[in-house]
């Protein structure tokens, strides 16, 4: 049966080739954020790094990012040392362009390595659908879009995040799943997000005996707590000496930003614009009051400080409360269950959840953090596929306004069709039938459904909304209805996968 | 609970044999303990699909795949960006939409032929009237008469590479589809081959980089052609021709498969018995849709304006060579001069005997033995010469044996001999004898290691000629990307020595189905001297005296590797038609018993 062709390699050799031709498209400022970041690592001194800020893109991710571009910026030398210089701002010469995205080729080698950690690590009996389900997050349009277009280096973190999810698989090797996952928040601190799951399984199935709460185990809580310790004391102990603690964490955690992105990213604060936005027209007949102010200022699209109409504001401390909230009850049960690994996953893939759809400041590309934890575990049985449908089409979608020039249009809409094909018809046909009989068959319908709105829908906002409208007019409206049919989507996802998580 | 009625159904399971045809023999490689293994890249992609999947399914994922490579193509540099103040082919292709929207037909061939004047056949002039026009309303400025010349806008760019996407998968690409798929019945291939030799040659990395990178219509041509062999296949000759004769309206190249085309269809006409009812319906049609194709230019001369513009131009030398005196007041006198001036303006006889470094024959030879000293006349009539003589074998065969298994190699020999031997071959002629040559892979044995080995290394060979031209465009990169991931999903060098690896096991090594041991010596010499040609390209500066070095030395290592090819396509039609004789006469002896 286990047929495993084409191999990861493969894959991987036909997809560098593909991304290699995608050089000269369309690069976001991303592109110049990474660069100042090479320029910054490699012309500075370490304690200049995080208050240098010539470039209004300053060094705002943790320091072992920081290292990473200081090595990248080694050999960025060689290539172009123009790039490396501070005050070149936006400076692109195409030996920098090359350097850039050939560094975000190769780095991607750590989710190839990873998912090769990943399809070894299945038992015999799964060992296809692991190499299928890693095939789809290697050939993942979300990383393509992301890193190869629009540029980031997600390909490489979320490689190290699936290595340290490999690790936790086995008893012998938590102690490195933890001290990965740390290595990898001092890189990129979103991860945070995720690390409830973490210590939550850790502590249960690592640092207490898994048969009794009550009998720590301490010889592991020291190894553990030792490992986890150096790991950040490494990456932070010489800010702390250098009493820079408080300019990292402004850096790192800039509040000021408003409660959602630029482009809204499909969560539920997309929704609840959605709705003031309905009610705006509504209000008059409802007899509600409308904050004027608010008017001008969301229909943009372009958020910097939200403000509602109709409804309530909300604060941070509420969308804290809700994300929190939200991850503990997955918690709950993950506790419950130690030393099960897919509890384990499915707790990280609800923690993503709960962070994406109530955060603050969610950005569009965070929907990666759900999507590609739950791509390991969508195979292992239908009811956990198809409430996958439904984020992967979402999800993939809410990604297209990253893209909005006429020559990479072509590119995200065919790959991403591709990849929903191949993939959505190859998991149909592989997802084993679960042992529990479906509680909601109709679930199924619906996400058909949303299935066939998803082209129409696209077509109107990629073309005849410009068609009809101008360029100019009703800019926001594209944009509105994508991420709030997406925010559909992901919700709908959650609440599937939310049920399928606790009755399995 | 029980799954959806309608999702589930029992299906067939279709087998396949795995001794009955050749082609999947070559696919799957079994190691001896009953382990079926792809025999290399390409088939492994297609691995899943080997039984059972569905066309609808299978046919969609890899139109859009090849679709994305070309489109990620066509996003690097095409020829003459930023070089004024003539540009390229993308200037000369936009320069003849903004000139049909904007201009009279009387005056399409006539207007400053300075500045890349139309000189290809008046089906590219309607489709590019068609294309201008539709360009118009995104954005008049595109086209505007005069003011858009050496226009770059990244817009414009965007649309002009789409024209030539939309208009490869409106004509090229349904056309080799439904060529493929009644070729690989008449030749019992499976459906799952079918699939593997469909993605090698729409992935073929010469069309797509001169198609998608360089920029030109090739593909719009070699669709009519496919389409026309198609036809043939179904045995529809009048819309045979029909199509052929869209080809040759649409490029003049496509005068490279005429000989074949034209001794085939004769063929079917004279043998087994003479049919002459066939043979008028046949002439009829092909006059008839030449007539159809010209006519509107014709009737556009009538006007009185057209007349006196046309009047004014100098007299075509096709005019000129008349022995009779023209009465200049007769209505049609203009026509007929917009016709000899199409016809002078797409068959420009004043042009030398090669143009740049073309990888044929007399380029070689002039290398050694510069060929200037002989008169133009002189150099014509030789080089027609040994055009006719190149080609005179496979054209007798063909009409000989007029059968439509016979038609790829034929039509491949015959288009080698014309790139080799005759007048005025522009190195993206080599697009014309891959394309049937590359059809072959969808024959019975096509993807045997014998015809990869060969049709592989064509190809390779094919795109490495065209290194210096694909280079000034800015298409270094596109070029290796294309065509070592073509080499590599077909297992040819230099990623895998695969092909010219003998296969240990020894149950049936059919001698025919792998290379020989002088193919391999002589093929990965090429190989090599391939790589060492890009080494020294790359590292090495020519010496002072020679700046061209490098591209004589890849002209000539072309021209002897494509004479070689032609060799063996020659080789191979007629050993072919020799093995289909034998047949015919065990058959009859058979009878005769």
């Amino acid at each position: 049966m286990a047929d495993l062709y084409p191999s990861l390699a493969q894959c991987a050799i036909v997809a560098t080739a593909f991304k290699i031709l995608l050089f000269p498209a369309y690069k976001s400022t991303d592109f110049e954020v990474h660069r100042n970041w090479l320029a910054i690592t490699h012309s500075l001194p370490v304690k200049e790094w995080y208050y240098e800020k010539t470039s209004e893109w300053t060094l705002d991710y943790p320091p072992f990012f920081a290292a990473f571009e200081w090595l990248l910026s080694q050999v960025a030398q060689y290539a172009d040392p123009a790039m490396l210089t501070v005050k070149n701002l936006n400076y692109d010469s195409w030996q920098t362009i090359y350097f850039q995205r050939a560094t975000v080729i190769i780095s991607e080698l750590v989710l190839v390595f990873a998912l090769n950690r990943f399809i070894k690590s299945a038992p015999q009996s799964n060992k296809h659908l692991a190499h299928i389900s890693s095939l789809s997050i290697l050939l993942s349009p979300g990383l393509l879009i992301i890193d190869h277009i629009h540029f980031q280096y997600n390909g490489f973190m979320y490689g190290v995040l699936i290595l340290s999810i490999v690790l936790a698989r086995k008893q012998s090797t938590l102690l490195y799943s933890g001290i990965t996952f740390a290595i990898l928040l001092c890189m990129k601190h979103i991860h945070l997000y995720l690390s409830l799951a973490y210590f939550v399984y850790l502590l249960r199935t690592y640092c207490l005996d898994p048969k009794s709460v009550f009998r720590p185990r301490f010889g592991n809580i020291f190894k553990l707590g030792l490992g986890v310790i150096s790991v950040f004391a490494v990456a932070f102990g010489p800010f702390i000496y250098w009493n820079q603690l408080l300019q990292l964490k402004d850096r790192l955690f800039p509040f000021s930003r408003g409660l959602c992105h630029a482009y809204w990213a499909p969560n539920i604060w997309a929704m609840y614009s959605f709705v003031d936005r309905a009610l705006i027209l509504l209000a008059p007949r409802l007899g509600l009051s409308i904050n004027e102010e608010a008017l001008t200022s969301v229909t943009r699209g372009l958020v910097g400080d939200t403000s509602f109409a109709v409804l309530p504001e909300v604060t941070k401390e509420h969308t804290f409360a809700l994300t929190f909230l939200f991850q503990l009850l997955p918690l709950i049960k993950l506790w419950r269950s130690p030393g099960d690994w897919d509890v384990f996953v499915g707790a990280i893939t609800l923690c993503g959840y709960a962070s994406f759809l109530f955060g603050w400041h969610v950005h569009e590309k965070a929907v990666l953090l759900i999507i590609i934890p739950f791509s390991l575990i969508a195979l292992r049985d239908r009811r956990y596929f198809s409430a996958f449908r439904s984020l992967a089409i979402a999800g993939h979608v809410s990604l297209f306004p990253l893209l909005f020039t006429a020559a990479e249009f072509p590119i995200k809409t065919v790959y991403t069709v591709f990849w929903l094909v191949l993939f959505l018809f190859v998991f149909e046909q592989v997802a084993p039938v679960p042992e529990r009989p479906r509680i909601f068959p109709i679930v199924d319908r619906f996400s058909l459904l949303y299935l066939a709105v998803a082209i129409p829908l696209i077509i109107y906002c990629s073309l005849l909304h410009q068609l009809i409208f101008g360029l100019e007019r009703y800019e926001f409206l594209p944009l509105m209805f994508m991420s709030s049919y997406s925010a559909l989507g992901v919700v709908g996802s959650w609440i599937g996968f939310m049920v399928v998580y606790f009755t399995a | 609970m029980a799954p959806p009625p309608s999702s589930y159904r029992p299906r067939k399971k279709r087998k396949f044999p795995l001794s009955s045809t050749g082609s999947n023999n070559a696919l799957i490689v079994d190691d001896g303990n009953g382990k079926h293994t792809p025999a290399f890249p390409l088939a492994s992609f297609l691995w899943a699909a080997r039984a059972g999947v569905s066309q609808w399914l299978i046919l969609p994922l890899i139109l859009m795949a090849v679709g994305l490579f070309r489109w990620a193509v066509s996003l690097w540099g095409y020829s003459g960006f930023q070089v004024p103040p003539m540009h390229g082919d993308f200037e000369a292709q936009r320069h003849w939409m903004e000139i049909t929207i904007h201009l009279p037909m009387s005056k399409w061939y006539t207007y400053d032929l300075q500045y890349w004047g139309l000189d290809y056949p008046p089906l590219t002039a309607y489709h590019s009237w068609l294309l201008g026009k539709i360009g118009t309303l995104f954005d008049p400025s595109w086209f505007a008469l005069d003011e858009s010349r050496g226009f770059e806008d990244p817009q414009l760019k965007v649309y002009m590479r789409a024209t030539v996407v939309v208009s490869e998968y409106l004509i090229f690409i349904p056309a080799v589809v439904n060529f493929l798929r009644r070729y690989t019945q008449m030749h019992g291939v499976p459906v799952w081959s079918a699939s593997v030799a469909l993605v090698a040659i729409l992935l073929q990395p010469s069309t797509i980089l001169i198609d998608h990178g360089h920029f030109q219509y090739n593909t719009v041509m070699l669709g009519f052609v496919a389409a026309s062999l198609d036809a043939i296949l179904a045995g529809r000759m009048l819309w045979a021709c029909i199509f052929f004769v869209g080809a040759l309206g649409f490029k003049q190249m496509a005068l490279y498969y005429a000989p074949v085309m034209f001794a085939f269809l004769l063929g079917i006409c004279v043998f087994p018995r003479i049919q002459l009812i066939r043979l008028v319906c046949i002439s009829l049609v092909t006059v008839v849709a030449f007539a159809v194709l010209i006519a509107p230019l014709v009737v556009s001369a009538v006007s009185a304006g057209a007349q006196n513009e046309l009047s004014s131009i100098p007299l075509p030398p096709l005019l000129q060579a008349l022995p009779i005196k023209l009465d200049k007041s007769s209505i049609l006198y203009a026509p007929l001069l917009q016709l000899t001036q199409v016809i002078h303006r797409i068959f420009p006889f004043a042009r030398g005997l090669f143009e740049d470094k073309v990888a044929n024959a007399w380029c070689a030879i002039h290398t050694f033995y510069k060929l200037h000293r002989f008169e133009a006349t002189l150099l014509q009539r030789v080089s027609l010469g040994a055009t006719l003589a190149s080609i005179f074998i496979p054209c007798a065969i063909i009409f000989r044996h007029p059968r439509a298994s016979f038609l790829l190699p034929a039509l491949s020999t015959v288009a080698w001999g014309f790139f080799l031997f005759s007048f005025q071959v522009h190195e993206k002629s080599v697009l014309l004898p891959l394309l049937p040559m590359t059809l072959m892979l969808s024959g019975d044995g096509g993807l045997s290691k014998e015809t990869r080995a060969w049709v592989g290394w064509a190809n390779m060979l094919g795109s490495w000629t065209m290194f210096p031209l694909l280079q000034r465009d800015g298409l270094r990169v596109p070029y290796f990307v294309m065509t070592f991931l073509w080499a590599y999903l077909l297992g040819l060098p230099p990623s895998s020595l695969e092909v010219y690896r003998s296969r240990s096991s020894s149950d049936d090594p059919s001698p025919l189905l792998e290379p020989h041991i002088i193919t391999k010596l002589v093929h990965l010499c090429f190989y090599l001297a391939m790589v060492a040609w890009h080494v020294l390209e790359a590292f090495v500066p020519p010496p002072p005296g020679k700046p061209d070095l490098w591209v004589v030395l890849n002209v000539l290592i072309g021209a002897g590797g494509f004479g070689l090819t032609y060799l063996w396509c020659l080789r191979k039609l007629v050993l072919q038609c020799w093995m289909i004789g034998r047949k015919v006469e065990k058959d009859t002896q058979k009878k005769n018993q």
